[in-house]
């Protein structure tokens, strides 16, 4: 195969806590060293231990844009794993499987959802099957599925003969032995799988060892009993290229420190923890050399604190902001739910705060740990009163890498809050970057209108022209911040026509906005501009539908894609001229009242008449969008829901 | 020259109620500040909502007003940022103890060094007299339809089981005693708490002058060796049941004075700076985040551990 053409997907999956991470990590980084890029994906229940989860993984010569399935390969060494996954592997490809599971039956499988086990039970049922993991193997092969039942007890037992370790610690390695078989099967030479076992394990050699141990001798069982691959994957493109292997929570925190943030506050809540972690576990840094030099200075550090709540840590974040810290805090939306009062407070007393919102399945706890786009309203109309803030929504992991840094320069900039909003399959997905896509020096740090030394006469919200006052931060001399309508001396007053310059300089302040932030950073518009039919989403279905249309152009259906990138101050006129040139538009989100489209309509008066959703709470596939707007196009119907995955 | 307390106001017109207990507070407050000679500048003021929450237009400082029940988290988030500052959360009971009681605790976890004063009226006063988390279950105040059917939580009490480690209580009228409370209170290195007894002659019709003033008494004049400093397991041994005891005092007698003083603990910026070494010198509101406008961080550098590399 060429290296071009090669185009692999496949799925790992077990009980949470199993393992699958790391199996799952193990399969990105074979495929990084040997050249490749590579998406992975994770879908897992809100659930510590046991429950099943599972990891998609795509590779192809450039970045892949999305998962879908059938899969080519799946390692599914538990019953629940087989019997959740045996229709995903595609005509020809394989499953491979542990022999020992195959007669557990369904009703045995305790962490299997009940409704998924009375619809497996009725499907067995249906074809006169007993509802075992061995009937799902039966169906597999009968799709044309290759099987291959791995002997998994004898193949531990034999790695802790080779290493001498005990069995119990043997079995940890039970994902790498389905992982090498599978890798081996996809065309991955030993070697490689060796390699990227070494730099996962890194320091701990013993751990090391015995993976290496387990890989080989998956490799020779293959060899031996199944047959080795026809051929071996030619090395990818980008061989000996540095990438760093990053999910969506790591690129924010890791644009936010390169942002400057100074303090971070959070309440630990999924699927936005991850970030604050990250962000702690590199909270002390060496200063980069063009920096160490400018500053003579070696080093600095940022303070993340978690707070005894959501409440607290916006407060907490919006103090620090007040004092003169570069701050922002991450939520999801029950959090952000607690933050709308500070929200506004920020908005009257003009604080620059930056809220990273990782959106997860609602209303309330919802799907706490799947996917969901159902949080723009919230962004957008969060707190009390004229309530007018940034909102930015990234596509990807590099646009939110730089969104990061772009969101605590306006707020400084423009002293307000700005609502970063993001989303769960962003935050899971990981996937390769390289020096070129997350370059220090392509951003820009400012500050605004930040005053070092105020006089005496400083007047915190001192009526401009552009609607921004010069702001001192706490400690230079008195002055006042307040929630309260204020004179420009941050007195209080109820006083009719303060109230009304008052309103009128914050509005000026967004309109300055809107005018300096150009329209290309506030919509984009991808594709043909001329092609008649056009897609509209925001957020992570960018990279998604961006593939969407590569499969539509070759079915012969010609689409562009209008991504929604800034919600306020929204791109008035340059949506609605698209919108206005296109035969067919259609809405594409992950919530259920096209919630994008009702805001389309609010600002343009443009109503968009067709959509696709997905509610599932599970990654939008490309395939799924591609043949959704391919109805639409066909049949004229309003809306087609898609629901794939487990 | 030293400050006079005429330094800290601001000539803002007070709103209170003439005989309301917050004018004595704020005078003890602007005593205290000038008797320590601390720079307005360098001085912050965070204020929830409620009658007390005004306080910080009438104090000349770094002034911040904020939400009902979120002085101490603005206050905890300020002194992080900027740990230089003196930094004062100010509250009613309803504020501190009601709505924002979740915060009222959980600063005491950390021991952040910054004074926690409540205005302590057992009613909500800018709401016209409705019954606050100080008043006694059974009691009916004039604005109150019926009697409070809510039990009084103890401050002092709750303020201990927290983490404080300076706990005093005050009365609004006894200004030079006060405002010495007070000034130890910013003195100690750790979150102090200043409960401060005031009469709400407008809507509190129970807990008047005269009530008050039969019933409080001064901890060092009744018992002159009054110590309550806790700095050893042997201080806590052989002082913290006479401590937990005048601290829930609270009926006929009523306690005033330094209840608990523990210099022991370490406060939450010395535990940054453990954890962040550059800290002290280049706290997250007085350092660089760039330089000449470009990022301080090579991601390639500070998150090495991500890189793929065989």
């Amino acid at each position: 195969m060429a290296q071009n053409n090669v185009d692999i997907k496949f799925l790992i999956g077990g009980p949470q806590g199993g393992g699958i991470e790391s199996a799952g990590q193990i399969a990105l980084k074979t495929f990084i060293l040997k050249g490749y890029q590579v998406i992975g994906t994770r879908e897992y229940q809100s659930n510590i231990m046991g429950a099943h989860s599972y990891f998609t993984i795509r590779v192809k010569p450039e970045r892949p844009g999305a998962i879908n399935f059938p899969v080519d390969a799946a390692v599914v060494l538990d019953a629940e794993s087989v019997l959740t996954h045996f229709q995903d592997v595609k005509k020809g490809g394989f499953m491979v499987y542990d022999t020992t599971t195959l007669k557990t039956k369904i009703a045995n499988i305790a962490p299997m959802p009940k409704p998924l086990k009375d619809r497996l039970t009725a499907f067995f049922q249906e074809r006169g099957l007993e509802p075992t993991a061995e009937s799902a193997v039966k169906i597999a092969e009968e799709n044309g599925v290759k099987t291959i039942g791995l002997p998994m007890k004898n193949l531990i037992r034999e790695v802790a003969h080779k290493t001498g370790a005990p069995l119990s610690r043997v079995s940890k390695t039970l994902n790498t032995i389905g992982l090498a078989t599978t890798l081996y099967l996809l065309g991955v030479e030993a070697s490689w799988i060796e390699k990227a076992i070494a730099v996962h394990f890194a320091a701990k050699k013993k751990v090391v060892d015995m993976n290496v141990e387990a890989a080989k001798l998956a490799i020779n069982y293959v060899d031996e009993h199944i047959g080795g691959p026809c051929c071996f994957l030619p090395e990818g493109p980008n061989l000996g290229k540095e990438a760093m292997l990053v999910t969506g929570n790591e690129i924010v925190a890791i644009g936010k420190t390169v942002g400057g943030l100074t303090l971070q506050t959070y309440y630990p809540i999924t699927p936005a923890s991850d970030e604050a972690l990250f962000l702690e576990g590199h909270r002390n840094y060496d200063l980069a050399p063009w920096a160490a030099e400018a500053l003579e200075l070696k080093k600095l550090g940022s303070v993340v604190l978690q707070t005894e709540d959501e409440l607290s840590a916006i407060m907490a974040a919006i103090g620090a902001a007040v004092a003169g810290a570069r701050s922002a805090t991450s939520t999801s939306g029950p959090g952000f739910a607690l933050m709308n009062e500070a929200i506004s407070l920020a908005i009257m007393a003009e604080v620059p705060v930056v809220l990273t919102l990782w959106q997860r399945g609602g209303p309330s706890t919802g799907l706490p740990t799947r996917e969901g786009q159902q949080d723009l309203f919230h962004a957008l109309f969060s707190g009390h009163g004229d309530n007018p803030k940034i909102v930015v929504a990234s596509g990807d992991h590099i646009e939110a890498f730089y969104d990061a840094i772009k969101a605590l320069n306006w707020a400084e900039k423009y002293q307000t809050p700005v609502v970063h909003l993001v989303d769960k399959y962003l935050a899971s997905t990981i996937t390769n970057v390289y020096r070129e896509d997350i370059d220090p020096l392509k951003a820009q740090i400012e500050r605004g209108k930040l005053v070092e030394n105020p006089g005496p006469d400083y007047l915190r919200y001192k009526i401009t022209e552009d609607g921004i006052s010069p702001r001192a931060p706490m400690g230079k001399v008195p002055l006042v911040w307040t929630g309260l309508e204020h004179t420009e001396d941050g007195m209080p007053t109820e006083d009719p026509v303060v109230r009304e310059q008052m309103m009128a300089k914050r509005r000026r302040k967004f309109e300055t906005i809107a005018r300096e932030i150009p329209d290309d950073e506030k919509a984009v518009l991808h594709g043909d501009p001329d092609a008649k039919i056009t897609l509209v989403s925001w957020g992570s279905t960018k990279p998604i539908i961006l593939e969407a249309l590569k499969i539509l152009e070759r079915e012969g259906i010609k689409a562009n894609f209008l991504q929604l990138r800034i919600f306020y101050p929204f791109p008035t006129e340059k949506v609605r001229k698209i919108l206005e040139n296109a035969d067919l538009v259609i809405d594409i989100e992950q919530n259920d009242l096209g919630q994008a489209a009702f805001l389309i309509r609010g600002f343009t008066g443009f109503t968009i008449e067709h959509f696709v959703k997905k509610i599932t709470g599970r990654a939008l596939w490309d395939t799924e969008v591609a043949l959704a707007v391919k109805k639409i196009v066909e049949t004229g119907e309003r809306e087609v829901v898609v629901n794939g995955g487990a | 020259m030293a400050r006079s307390w005429m330094d800290y106001k601001t000539g803002a017109w007070v709103q209170w109620c003439p005989g309301c207990g917050n004018y004595g507070i704020l005078n003890a407050l602007h005593r205290a500040l000038a008797e320590l000679d601390i720079d307005p500048s360098r001085l912050v003021v965070v204020t929830g909502i409620g009658c007390s929450g005004r306080s910080c237009y009438y104090t000349k400082a770094n002034a911040m007003h904020v939400l009902h029940g979120r002085a101490i988290p603005a206050a905890t988030g300020i002194k992080i940022a900027n740990p230089n500052l003196t930094v004062i959360a100010e509250g009613g009971d309803g504020d501190m103890l009601g709505i924002g009681v979740e915060h009222f605790v959980s600063v005491g976890r950390r021991n952040i060094d910054i004074t926690v004063i409540i205005h302590d009226n057992s009613v909500y006063g800018l709401t016209k007299g409705q019954a606050g988390p100080t008043l006694p279950s059974w009691w009916r105040t004039k604005a109150l339809p019926g009697p409070n059917l809510h039990d009084n939580l103890n401050p002092l009490l709750l303020a201990l089981a927290s983490g404080y480690t300076f706990i005093a209580r005050g009365y609004a009228y006894h200004v030079a005693q006060t405002k010495e409370l007070i000034k130890k209170a910013i003195e100690h290195k750790g979150t102090s708490l200043v409960q401060i007894l005031q009469p709400c002659p407008t809507y509190n019709n129970l807990m008047t002058k005269q009530w008050y003033e039969e019933r409080i008494y001064y901890l060092e004049e009744e018992d002159p060796n009054w110590d309550p400093l806790v700095a050893s397991p042997e201080d806590f041994k052989s002082k913290m049941s006479i401590i937990l005891e005048k601290m829930i005092e609270w009926g006929d007698r009523i306690p005033l004075g330094v209840f608990y003083i523990n210099p022991a603990k370490d406060t939450f910026e010395q535990r940054l700076e453990k954890v962040i070494p550059t800290y002290r010198e280049y706290p997250p509101a007085a350092r660089p985040v760039a330089a000449n406008g470009k990022p301080l961080v090579d991601p390639w550098q500070v998150f090495a551990d991500k890189i793929v590399k065989a």
